[in-house]
């Protein structure tokens, strides 16, 4: 009987390949509710996966290292040392595990898979039974990315989503879908080649220094051996940009983000949420998997002062694109490179204020913009367009959308009392005393992102949804039904997402529970490369101090902090 | 007189397997003709039986070679060692692949011969893997070419296949010839043409200034065997080839010509015996790998800069071979220079790098994996009056034939070096092996390779994706579910190839470990 783990990763793959080998021409009805069938199975799963995971005996902080999965699920998959006298002493391995930040990611995908089935019901009627297939083995590879512990299977899982993603985008996709999709490909798969080649060539320059490791592509026991034996800050150096590339290009880090507005426009409606939930996460997991546990060196006086340029720059120059665009559709997605600039600075914030805030804004976009882009799929299905200025008025026409574009806007702007407000608050707040002081020059950048991240989704709520009445015509094309306000469908699709955004609005205290053992983990790290250096050791206690007494409790879990 | 019949006698046993094709061979030579009347016409479904005979044939041929025992026998002008043994099995597994996708391709009357060309190029093929002097090397490379001249030739005698086969005729006995040229070379050198002997003169050379003979002898073998290999600037021919020949002919000059050169490198590059001739200025080492180190970057970049460019599957798919041709030769290159090293550098370096010949190996399985799973599916998904030529004959074939299209995209995404695919872990053992050996002190410059593979692996995508593209997000152009034929062979070939493909992904332990034990 395979585990609880392995039935969540591999169930919706396997629903996949039963929807396409029994009944590849499936009618559309039949399809959806297979499709719906195996999310909703797959998310009660994850959800006793983590009555599990929650069910464990507490890991003391000295028994763990800066990356500790529990659940484990250890086979090996190529072990070279028992081929032959010659052969190297490593083994790649099939090591499947969760932790607590892998666990949040997990959920939130399985959530958003189920609201993507739920908005694709009427849209796609054109090879349905493909269509959920991709979707369904997507969701096996999401999962799988966050729940491998091998970098050759992380890296497996990471590139494997690229080929159903291909298909939703090229083929059920907008007009441009086919260069689109060429683009994201190509685009994404040289970042990861990059990174591929970094990733190997931490393994075996860690190797060669540390004969002794036999498990060298076990992101836990590399991450062990590199903490007590680090590399040269030159190795590191050159290994984090190698490995960042691919990620960079993920998240995506302007000036590499120019495939996402592509992707995103033309993507279905299934497709967008995916891809802005979860998708996006895969390149800052990346980050806080790959690169903070290893390279603490290079993060620290590489990554803090060049990462956080570009996700400044990311953030005003994100804003500032979607400020001027006229296709709402669009503007989520330019919106989404400015809520990932936030989600970086407060990962290379390097403390843990920032890296849970990094980690809490990475579910809170997925969930505020995974609202978002249904919620345009919801009225380009009844009036196919999302110019902003063919639309306005909706919401006296569509009251109950009208609910939920404000709520989901003000979200994703990030009003005190929703979820958003939370994460960009912590990531600022990491970030403002990170890095000597060029902290504060990065936050306070990335503060101007929220006056604009206001400005331009208000712009949207007032211009598309109130405003003179001005909408195209009703009757266009035969066939189609009278538009009507959202119906039971769309509601269960949407609530769930608005839910949680509140929830995490007002009790953020449960999931920071949840990752803050391993966000301190990793954090430690930092404290110790910082405590290396005499000037920087005042500084750094100072910070510790502070950030246990001082903050508000809202949003940190310090006062529950033994 | 009678200790050299001794001596061929026991020879004999260690290539029995080439022995048993090489007898089929003579069979269907000389049954064919009897059953084809002078009108050169014959039964309908004779070449069903011709095709179950090479079957049988390689079966038996297999059964010997799980037979024998995988130790290093040398004997005269034959070795029987690991490698041989891996690529035997290699080129009796694909051989078999290769008959079932040659299948329908010929006519009644012409599949005997066709059918004996095939069995004779796989035991051509084995006999370079076992040959163990330069005379025998030479004989077994002939004993490839010529009967592909008659296989490009035989299922079709349209001016297109006859032009294939001429150039392929050309220059292919223009390479033979430079290959002999260099083993001359090789034999001055030395005084022996025994392998074995040139290794030991190799090593007993005391001198360490490097031979001009040696560098001409090595550079003249290189641009022949880079033939076979099509490494650029040898690769003209193969676009042309692989548009006029048959399908079936493509797909063997994509893979079996590529085992031949490589295989042949190996045994004249590389001694069995290893190391001892470490850092020795006497071998060929030194003028072969800048040579191939260039010659690799440039066949990476031609082939896939100009697939880029083609709008005809099979001029793609050969261009696509040369690129793969390039990825095996960073293996091969990486593994030279590391069998070249010092005792000491060796011993800092081995025990945690995935070795360059081994990484070469198994891509060399994976690609013939995926490169005949590629044809095999153009072969099954031809129409009636119509083979798969543009892309246009393939869109939206996702609509038409839905499995097809599903089996090729597999095919090509392994081609591409995408996970879950064998061709990704293929991949990630050329740039392992290539990235160790580059971290050695003065071998910066293969890490530049692995960089260089990484670019390339990219630009590949792009070109095996747009065909992806073409069969499923385009509309089909006037295709009807009726002219479609059933190709029952091609399509088990397919299924072959598919469990090679991703079979090898999750188990990779299974072809590993035979190649581990190749490496001294």
């Amino acid at each position: 009987m395979p585990s609880l783990l392995v039935i969540m990763i591999f169930l919706p793959a396997i629903a996949a390949v039963a929807l396409l080998l029994l009944d590849p021409q499936a009618t559309a009805v039949r399809a959806r509710w297979v499709a719906l069938l195996a999310t909703v199975a797959t998310f009660l799963v994850s959800w006793g996966v983590a009555a599990q995971f929650l069910a464990l005996p507490q890991v003391s902080e000295t028994a763990r290292g800066p990356v500790h999965p529990q659940l484990v699920q250890r086979h090996t998959w190529l072990d070279l040392s028992q081929a032959g006298p010659h052969s190297p002493g490593v083994k790649l391995e099939f090591f499947l595990g969760l932790d607590g930040i892998s666990l949040s990611l997990v959920l939130l995908t399985t959530i958003l898979t189920i609201s993507s089935v739920l908005v694709s019901w009427t849209a796609i009627k054109d090879r349905a039974a493909q269509f959920y297939a991709c979707l369904l083995i997507l969701e096996t590879g999401l999962i799988g990315v966050f729940c491998s512990f091998d970098i050759l299977l992380f890296y497996v899982f990471f590139e494997f989503t690229l080929i159903p993603l291909f298909f939703l985008v090229g083929i059920w996709g907008g007009p441009l879908r086919r260069y689109a999709a060429g683009k994201f490909f190509v685009y994404t798969l040289a970042g990861s080649l990059i990174t591929l080649l970094g990733l190997v060539s931490l393994v075996v320059t860690t190797v060669q220094a540390n004969p002794g490791l036999t498990t060298p592509f076990s992101i836990p026991d590399l991450a062990n051996t590199l903490a007590e034996h680090p590399l040269t800050p030159t190795v590191q150096f050159t290994l984090f940009l190698m490995i960042a590339a691919g990620f960079m290009v993920k998240v995506p880090l302007f000036p590499f983000h120019t495939w996402l507005p592509l992707a995103h426009v033309e993507a279905p409606t299934a497709g967008s949420v995916l891809l802005a939930g979860v998708l996006l996460k895969l390149g800052t997991y990346g980050f806080l998997r790959m690169l903070l546990p290893m390279l603490p060196d290079a993060c620290l006086h590489t990554g803090l002062p060049l990462i956080g340029a570009m996700a400044s720059i990311g953030i005003i120059y994100g804003s500032f694109c979607a400020l001027s665009q006229n296709d709402i559709k669009k503007l989520v997605a330019y919106s989404s490179v400015a809520h990932l600039g936030f989600c970086m600075l407060g990962l290379f914030a390097l403390n843990i204020e920032g890296i849970s805030g990094g980690v809490l804004q990475m579910i809170n976009h997925g969930l505020s913009t995974g609202a978002l882009f249904c919620i345009v799929g919801m009225f380009y299905e009844r009036y196919h367009t999302r110019q902003l200025n063919e639309l306005g008025g909706l919401a006296t026409k569509l009251p109950l959308m009208g609910v939920a574009m404000v709520f989901t806007s003000f979200a994703s702007i990030g009003l005190p009392g929703l979820n958003g407000f939370v994460g960009e608050f912590l990531c600022l707040a990491g970030m403002f005393r990170a890095g000597d002081g060029q902290g504060v020059i990065f936050s306070a950048l990335g503060a101007m992102g929220v006056v604009l991240g206001a400005w331009y989704l208000l712009g949207v709520v007032q211009h598309a949804f109130f405003g003179p009445v001005h909408l195209p015509a009703e009757h266009h094309g035969p066939g189609h039904e009278p538009i009507a306000d959202l119906n039971a469908r769309e509601v269960a699709a949407l609530a769930p997402l608005l839910g949680l955004c509140l929830i995490l609005g007002l009790f953020p205290q449960p999931l920071l529970d949840l990752i803050r053992p391993d966000v301190e983990a990793v954090a430690k790290l930092y404290g110790n490369v910082r405590a290396t250096n005499p000037n920087a050791f005042m500084h750094a206690s100072l910070n510790n101090h502070a950030s246990q007494k001082n903050l508000p409790s809202v949003a940190l879990g310090s006062e529950v902090r033994p | 007189m009678n200790a050299a019949i001794q001596q061929l006698n026991n020879a004999f046993s260690l290539i029995a397997p080439e022995a048993v094709l090489l007898a089929a061979v003579c069979l269907i030579f000389f049954a064919a003709p009897f059953l084809v009347n002078e009108r050169g016409e014959a039964p309908v479904g004779l070449r069903h039986r011709w095709g179950c005979l090479s079957l049988l044939a390689l079966l038996l041929a297999s059964c010997v070679w799980w037979q024998s025992p995988p130790v290093t026998r040398t004997l005269g002008p034959f070795v029987l060692d690991e490698l041989t043994w891996y690529i035997r099995g290699l080129t009796l597994t694909f051989g078999a692949i290769l008959v079932l996708l040659h299948w329908n391709q010929a006519d009644d009357a012409r599949s005997a011969e066709s059918h004996a060309c095939l069995l004779a190029i796989l035991a051509g093929v084995n006999l370079i893997a076992a040959s163990n002097d330069l005379v025998g090397l030479f004989v077994a490379l002939e004993l490839v070419s010529i009967p592909t001249y008659l296989f490009l030739l035989l299922p079709r005698r349209d001016a297109p296949a006859q032009e294939a086969t001429l150039k392929y005729f050309l220059l292919s006995i223009f390479s033979s010839a430079i290959v002999l040229f260099g083993m001359s070379y090789l034999y001055g050198a030395t005084g022996t043409t025994n392998l074995s002997g040139i290794h030991a003169a190799f090593s007993a050379a005391s001198d360490h200034r490097a031979n001009p003979l040696v560098a001409v002898a090595t550079v003249m073998l290189i641009a022949g065997l880079g033939f076979r290999l099509t490494a650029v600037p040898f690769h003209f021919y193969a676009p042309d080839v692989f548009q006029g020949a048959p399908t079936s002919a493509a797909a063997m000059l994509s893979f079996v010509p590529k085992i031949a050169g490589f295989v042949a490198l190996l045994r004249l590059m590389v001694p069995a015996t290893g190391a001892e001739q470490a850092m020795n200025p006497w071998t060929m080492t030194p003028a072969a790998i800048p040579l191939l180190w260039w010659l690799a970057v440039a066949t990476m970049f031609v082939g896939n800069l100009m697939a880029l460019m083609q709008t005809d599957i099979r001029r793609l798919l050969a261009y696509s071979s040369v690129s793969h041709a390039g990825y095996m030769m960073v293996g091969l290159i990486v593994g030279m220079a590391h069998e070249h090293q010092k005792a000491d550098v060796l011993a800092t370096v081995s025990p945690n790098s995935v070795s360059g010949i081994g990484a070469m190996l198994f891509y060399l399985a994976v690609y013939g994996a995926m490169t005949l799973g590629t044809f095999a599916v153009l072969i099954a998904a031809a129409r009636t009056d119509k083979r798969i030529e543009s892309f246009d004959d393939l869109s939206g074939l996702s609509r038409t034939r839905p499995a097809m299209a599903l089996l090729l995209a597999i095919f090509l995404f392994s081609l591409a070096g995408l996970p879950p695919t064998a061709g990704f872990l293929g991949k990630l053992n050329l740039f392992f092996a290539a990235w160790s050996q580059g971290t050695v002190e003065g071998q910066e410059s293969y890490k530049w390779l692995a960089v260089i593979l990484a670019i390339n692996a990219a630009l590949g995508a792009w070109y095996y994706l747009k065909i992806i593209g073409v069969m499923f997000l385009r509309e089909p152009i006037n295709r009807s579910q009726q002219d479609t034929v059933i190709e029952t062979p091609s399509l088990i070939a397919a299924g072959l190839c598919l469990v090679g493909t991703l079979g090898l992904f999750f188990l990779p332990g299974w072809l590993w470990v035979p190649i581990q034990s190749i490496m001294p």
